[in-house]
């Protein structure tokens, strides 16, 4: 097999600057830069962080058909998924969900954007572009629409952490008029030189961006999508516009730690090529009535409504930064010892820490119950996948057969997260 | 990363192909991690250290270390008897990160002070590090 190790534009860049490169998929990617992975990490909760994102992969689905072709294969209802109320997707919006095999395994979880009626956008992990438009032109049967897998075609940088909107804006050519109405999970412009109908954004140079609320940190930012050319000057203007307010490049070892304390999966590793049962991200199927029958039909959708879960995928933190490394030979244990499960994901989240039983972050306010000295020390978090219910509070402990750590089942793990903050109050 | 050339690698304590390094003082010897280590790991969080008065064997498990990134285990170059830990590590564990050569992690009073002779002087530990 041809195992060629992929780049992204910005490698030169990353090697320049000192990063500790690392192999992720095919990509060769930064795990850090020199400042480490903690500066990097709190960063992003006190200030910003700029992230290349160059691996993952954007399809575009378009045609008259494309809404009924993604109505079939992703787990999403488009037609009831935005806010409380369910409203149906529409254009500058976007939502979270998975493609599934027919046994309701998770092929992989993607973004989807409705760029037009008849053009939408899907962002999926690296190396999966591939294999997901083809999973998707092979189900389009007659449909009109035509899937174009844009890998290594479209630059990708995310700048996320309360001060992105500040940063950001500098380098827009009307920043007022695109910071307005801009929900969490919405975008706004298109990564070429126009498609009708969609408003452009511009950087002050001219280059067309799509700019998308999203990211995957749990923190307020953005997802920048634009021209592989025009991607190093734009990394390099945010990394410059953003001095003022201590911006810092980060790897993706500062990437999944916040995402693990943002309780958000890692494909393939927290979901993946097992059914998607009983997991901490319902939001990411169509909704359900009381008797558990989907809003709509989809593929894999029959096989999780028959499914009688046997694995329950649960969220957990410790009460120190101690780690427990994902090998063959850790696993769960309950509190007797008994092997109950395996672990997904554990990493260190360093903004946050105990104080009582309670979890307190750096972002936490002091009126909120965060001590005036609280310095972080960071707890362990992720994710465990095991063979019974436990409930938010229930202790298990991670373990190699050797060490063992405690942890304790969540709901939530890091507090006072910024992602769905009021765009007013991140100018 | 640091090149290999960019490596604080001093002439003065002995080195173990587990990246750990040892200096003997009197008759007791600090043990902590060198800086290729620190480097490789990047932001170290947590120490586990032993208690005083545990007692190794040479490539015993005495701890383990916890960057951003992984868990290591450290292994002791020497046998013998930990006679301090540095309690400094408890809170601020990113001392090995800052100067790896000052946050030494146990002291211990080896059963054969001799046995630290047979570790990698800087140019041997250089050979290694070529080699990774």
């Amino acid at each position: 097999m041809n195992k060629e190790i992929k780049t992204t534009l910005l490698h030169d860049w990353h090697v320049e600057n000192g990063a500790n490169m690392a192999a992720f998929g095919a990509y060769d990617m930064p795990l850090w830069y020199p400042l480490g992975v903690k500066g990097e990490h709190l960063a992003v909760i006190k200030s910003a962080g700029l992230f290349d994102t160059s691996h993952m992969a954007v399809i575009t689905v378009q045609g008259e058909d494309a809404r009924t072709l993604l109505q079939k294969y992703f787990s999403k209802d488009l037609e009831q998924c935005l806010g409380l109320k369910k409203t149906c997707l529409v254009e500058g919006r976007s939502v979270y969900g998975l493609f599934l095999s027919q046994e309701g395994h998770v092929l992989d979880d993607s973004i989807v954007s409705q760029v037009t009626d008849s053009l939408y956008m899907l962002v999926v992990n690296a190396g999966m572009g591939g294999p997901i438009a083809t999973h998707l032109a092979e189900h389009a049967g007659e449909m009109q629409v035509e899937i174009t897998d844009l890998t290594d075609r479209v630059g990708k940088v995310d700048i996320q952490g309360p001060d992105s909107a500040k940063i950001l804006g500098k380098l827009l050519k009307e920043p007022s008029t695109v910071f307005e109405k801009f929900p969490y999970f919405s975008f706004k412009g298109w990564f070429e030189d126009g498609v009708r109908g969609v408003e452009t954004v511009e950087l002050s140079d001219g280059t067309p961006i799509l700019l998308s609320r999203t990211g995957y940190t749990g923190e307020f930012g953005f997802e920048i999508f634009m021209a592989p050319d025009k991607l190093i000057s734009l990394w390099e203007g945010l990394l410059k516009a953003g001095k003022e307010y201590s911006i810092e490049p980060c790897g993706l070892a500062a990437r999944d730690s916040l995402r693990a304390g943002a309780v958000l999966p890692l494909s393939h590793q927290d979901v993946g090529d097992w059914p998607f049962a009983e997991t901490p991200w319902p939001f990411a199927l169509a909704e359900r009535d009381e008797k558990g029958q989907f809003s709509k039909e989809f593929f894999g959708a029959e096989a999780l409504s028959s499914l009688v879960a046997v694995e329950y995928t649960l969220p957990f933190a410790g009460y120190d930064p101690r780690k427990m490394v994902v090998s063959d030979k850790s696993y769960v244990a309950d509190a007797t010892g008994t092997k109950v499960g395996t672990i997904l994901t554990c990493a260190t989240d360093m903004a946050i820490g105990r104080v009582d039983e309670s979890i307190v972050s750096t972002a936490t306010s002091v009126e909120s119950g965060k001590p005036e000295d609280f310095v972080p020390r960071g707890l362990s978090c992720g994710f465990v996948k095991v063979n019974r219910q436990f409930m938010p509070g229930d202790i298990v402990v991670l373990t190699d057969g050797k060490r063992k750590i405690k942890v304790e089942i969540r709901q939530d793990i890091r507090p006072d997260r910024t992602a769905r903050r009021p765009m007013r109050e991140m100018l | 990363m640091k090149e290999v050339h960019e490596l604080n690698l001093p002439e003065d304590v002995r080195y173990t192909k587990d990246h750990e390094w040892a200096k003997l003082t009197g008759d007791t010897i600090k043990i902590g991690i060198s800086d290729y280590a620190q480097d490789q790991m990047g932001d170290i969080v947590f120490v586990e250290m032993p208690d005083v008065g545990d007692t190794f064997e040479e490539g015993d498990e005495f701890g383990t270390l916890e960057s951003v990134k992984a868990v290591s285990e450290l292994y002791i170059p020497v046998g013998g008897e930990v006679v301090a830990i540095n309690e400094e590590l408890e809170d601020t564990p990113e001392l090995l990160n800052q100067d790896p050569y000052g946050g030494w992690i146990v002291e211990i009073k080896p059963k054969d002070t001799q046995e630290i002779e047979q570790l990698f002087d800087r140019d041997a530990y250089l050979g290694v590090l070529k080699d990774e």
